[in-house]
């Protein structure tokens, strides 16, 4: 069984005063993979600027819009359609040597070739502390000490929309223990690298069907790699392994990496931009 | 002329031997110097000066509060070097250059050097410099490091050192042929005496080795220079190196991307460009990846480069290779790419981050230089033996504070040659250093036959860095 996907990306930008000149960069096309079929994408604005595709620094693709004229209010509209392949999580055999893979995670050769994600970078950094927040326990396998840090993450913080934004780091995310799923996502990526673990942040979409945390926005969730199984996907706002509701766009060492629309603008005064995301979705027999 | 020279012993003089005796290549010219009076060179002196302000040859020096705009003070005393010495500068110089570039290749695609453990992880992942973005890209004839600038002293054991490998923007080269042509113009008759060789092929060489690394596909590229604007303290430079280039000099807004290729508004319309020898630091030259805050630089320029539409020269992300600390294994890894022995010196140099070397140098702060690795320009040196007690108290917080940052070397003791000093209205030891102009091309490389002697102008100092304070001197590198 697979669904097909079609998703609706809108972003309404407003501006106090007339923009000069302004370039965008939207990344929020879902990425073509192994469970990811891509099937098609259509990108209008309401000042039918020119629109350019192109491939960002980390290998994902971008659209680009560049308008000619000047105005004080600009919309975007994406839709994407895709088939996402039914995945069961768990579809990996039990790791048949535990002690090796600890050991794998340890060598010099592993640790060079997953440098960028085991990185501590600004969004991933955690307050000084005596006690680790939270420790593998080496007699359970690499795989289920990432789910129980799922499950740690998803019961320390509570979901509450509104009172982080994208500039708040982990600090105030563990002080206050709320947050949204940039900040679960965040919080799970840098205890999982604490801890040897190369991991991702994920940007993407989340088919919110089954009532799933999320906000009508992108939805961020974390990769890990899990030596001899490879890439899995955890998404600590709701406690679960990526599936098939989960539509990936791009993935990156924290929120910074993955931004989903960059501006660069010659304005001034007050601006403010609208997002919204619907995500709807059908089955099919296969 | 020189009656007054005070040769102190504890010195390397370039020009006179231990006692007193001019060396062979100095003779002809302290010959002729020495028929002349004091007078007569303070007068050439100040005509050369004024020839500097009449080009407006100047630059910009960056202060806590404000900048102010200077002139490069210039001595018309030359530097000679001869063939023999030369020889193995040059070579040195361009084993560097090529070494560095193998490193940026391996660090940018399968990390071997890493992973074999001879240089550590840590001088990459904790670098700000490193450029994940770069991961995997093959830039054009696999060149990173298209232009550097090497730093080299004379020590007082009459040896040449390397200080630093400049590979981001170096800066300096104009003042060397402008040097030339203020030194010919004052002292032509002076300079006929000797067969020294040409600087002012520089441009034209530059230009020659960028067309060998241009876009796949392309077939007589369009070159510019692109700088961050006329308030940079090194625009001279850069509107110096178009001109003699014959080619456009831009700013970011001159420039746009379509469709992943750069193109340049003309009065005649948009004109596509292939090469960019950028003067425009990696942070700020595409909002779009980098720095969004950025008004200096091209949207979409990254992805137009990864894509192989344009060659940016230097590389973007070659400045994690001119850190201090990538520095002190460069003996390590002219062997480890060339499996040659370095041909040139390097400083002995204490890693802050590693504790017993950290030990060591809150030990012995007094005879040690310290220097943050990520800082160009001279800013942030301490010298040990310089230092107050309270300023030795605050350097060692610093050090225990960000060992990273920082790493430790001797003292060196760069070598001294006569300088005409103003106050005194005599020739006087200064201390000078050496910068050489390497340009790699694919298969090709240039090295500039002459170089920047920055002297040092005050009294003991040994900061030569021009936004320091320091001077320069006309070097010729006599032909065989």
């Amino acid at each position: 069984m697979s669904r097909e996907y079609s998703i609706t990306y809108t972003a309404e930008n407003t501006y106090e005063h007339a923009v000069n000149d302004a370039h965008w960069q939207f990344l929020i096309i879902p990425e073509q993979n192994n469970s990811q079929d891509f099937i098609g994408v259509t990108f209008e604005n309401s000042l039918n600027a020119m629109i350019e595709y192109s491939i960002n620094g980390y290998g994902f693709k971008t659209i680009r819009i560049h308008p000619k004229i000047n105005f004080h209010k600009i919309t975007f509209t994406a839709s994407f359609q895709l088939i996402k392949k039914d995945i069961n999580p768990f579809s990996f055999d039990p790791d048949p040597d535990i002690s090796k893979s600890y050991s794998t995670i340890d060598e010099l050769n592993f640790k060079v070739d997953f440098d960028s994600f085991l990185r501590i970078t600004h969004f991933t950094t955690l307050p000084k502390s005596n006690t680790p927040l939270f420790s593998f326990d080496t007699s359970n396998s690499i795989f289920e000490n990432l789910k129980a840090l799922n499950e740690w993450t998803f019961m320390h913080i509570y979901f509450k929309a509104n009172v982080t934004d994208v500039e708040t780091t982990l600090d105030e995310i563990i002080e206050k223990r709320h947050g949204v799923c940039q900040d679960f996502t965040h919080l799970f990526c840098a205890l999982a690298r604490e801890n040897g673990i190369p991991t991702r942040y994920v940007s993407g979409y989340l088919h919110q069907g089954n009532g799933y945390f999320g906000d009508s926005q992108m939805h961020a969730w974390a990769e890990a790699y899990v030596p001899t199984i490879g890439w899995i996907g955890f998404d600590p706002t709701n406690n679960l392994m990526a599936n098939t509701n989960h539509i990936k766009v791009a993935h990156g060492k924290d929120y910074k990496d993955c931004a989903p629309l960059k501006g660069v603008l010659y304005t001034t005064g007050r601006n403010e931009t609208k997002h919204t995301v619907k995500v709807a979705s059908q089955q099919q027999q296969q | 002329m020189f009656s007054s020279y005070q040769l102190n012993h504890d010195l390397y003089d370039e020009i006179f031997e231990d006692h007193g005796k001019i060396k062979e290549v100095y003779k002809k010219l302290f010959d002729i110097y020495g028929e002349h009076s004091i007078r007569d060179y303070v007068n050439l002196n100040e005509k050369a000066k004024s020839s500097f302000f009449n080009q407006g040859i100047t630059f910009q020096v960056y202060d806590k509060e404000k900048t102010h705009e200077k002139i490069f003070p210039f001595d018309l005393f030359p530097r000679i070097i001869d063939p023999k010495e030369w020889k193995i500068i040059e070579k040195g110089s361009v084993q560097r250059s090529k070494a560095l570039n193998l490193f940026l290749w391996d660090i940018y695609h399968d990390k071997n050097i890493i992973k074999q453990g001879i240089i550590p992880m840590e001088l990459i992942s904790s670098s700000a410099n490193y450029l994940d973005q770069m991961n995997g890209i093959d830039p054009a004839g696999g060149i990173y490091n298209h232009i550097s600038g090497t730093d080299i002293i004379k020590h007082n054991d009459g040896k040449y050192y390397v200080l630093e490998d400049n590979i981001r923007c170096p800066s300096g080269v104009s003042y060397v042929i402008c040097n030339r042509t203020a030194l010919k113009r004052a002292l032509f008759g002076v300079f006929n005496h000797y067969k020294a060789c040409s600087v002012t092929n520089y441009a034209e060489n530059l230009l020659d080795l960028l067309e060998t690394v241009k876009p796949n596909g392309v077939d007589i590229p369009n070159v510019v220079v692109i700088t961050p604007g006329m308030y940079n303290s090194a625009f001279y430079e850069h509107s110096y190196l178009a001109k003699t280039m014959g080619v456009e000099l831009v700013e970011g807004r001159d420039l746009f991307v379509e469709n992943d290729f750069v193109y340049m508004k003309t009065i005649r319309g948009p004109e596509k460009v292939d090469i960019i020898y950028r003067r425009v630091d990696d942070a700020y030259l595409d909002p779009l990846e980098f720095n969004p805050n950025s008004t200096l630089g091209v949207p979409g320029l990254f992805a137009a480069y990864k894509k192989g539409n344009v060659t940016l020269a230097n590389a973007p992300g070659t400045g994690v290779a001119d850190d201090k600390a990538v520095y002190t294994y460069m003996p390590e890894i002219i062997k480890y790419y060339l499996g040659e022995e370095p041909i040139l010196n390097n400083v002995h140099t204490y890693h802050c981050s590693r504790p017993n070397e950290l030990k060591y140098v809150l030990d012995h702060i007094q005879d040690l230089v310290i220097k943050p690795v990520d800082e160009a320009g001279g800013y942030g040196i301490s010298i040990g033996n310089r230092l107050g007690k309270d300023e030795i108290s605050l350097v060692k917080k610093q050090l225990q504070a960000n060992p990273r940052k920082y790493v430790a070397q001797p003292i060196m003791s760069l070598s001294v040659h006569p300088t005409y000093i103003d106050k005194s209205e005599s020739f006087e030891q200064r201390h000078v250093d050496l910068r050489t102009f390497t340009v790699l091309g694919k298969d090709k490389e240039f090295v500039l036959k002459g170089g920047l002697t920055r002297v040092a102008l005050q009294k003991g100092n040994l900061i030569v860095n021009s936004s320091q304070g320091g001077g320069s001197k006309d070097t010729w590198v006599l032909k065989k």
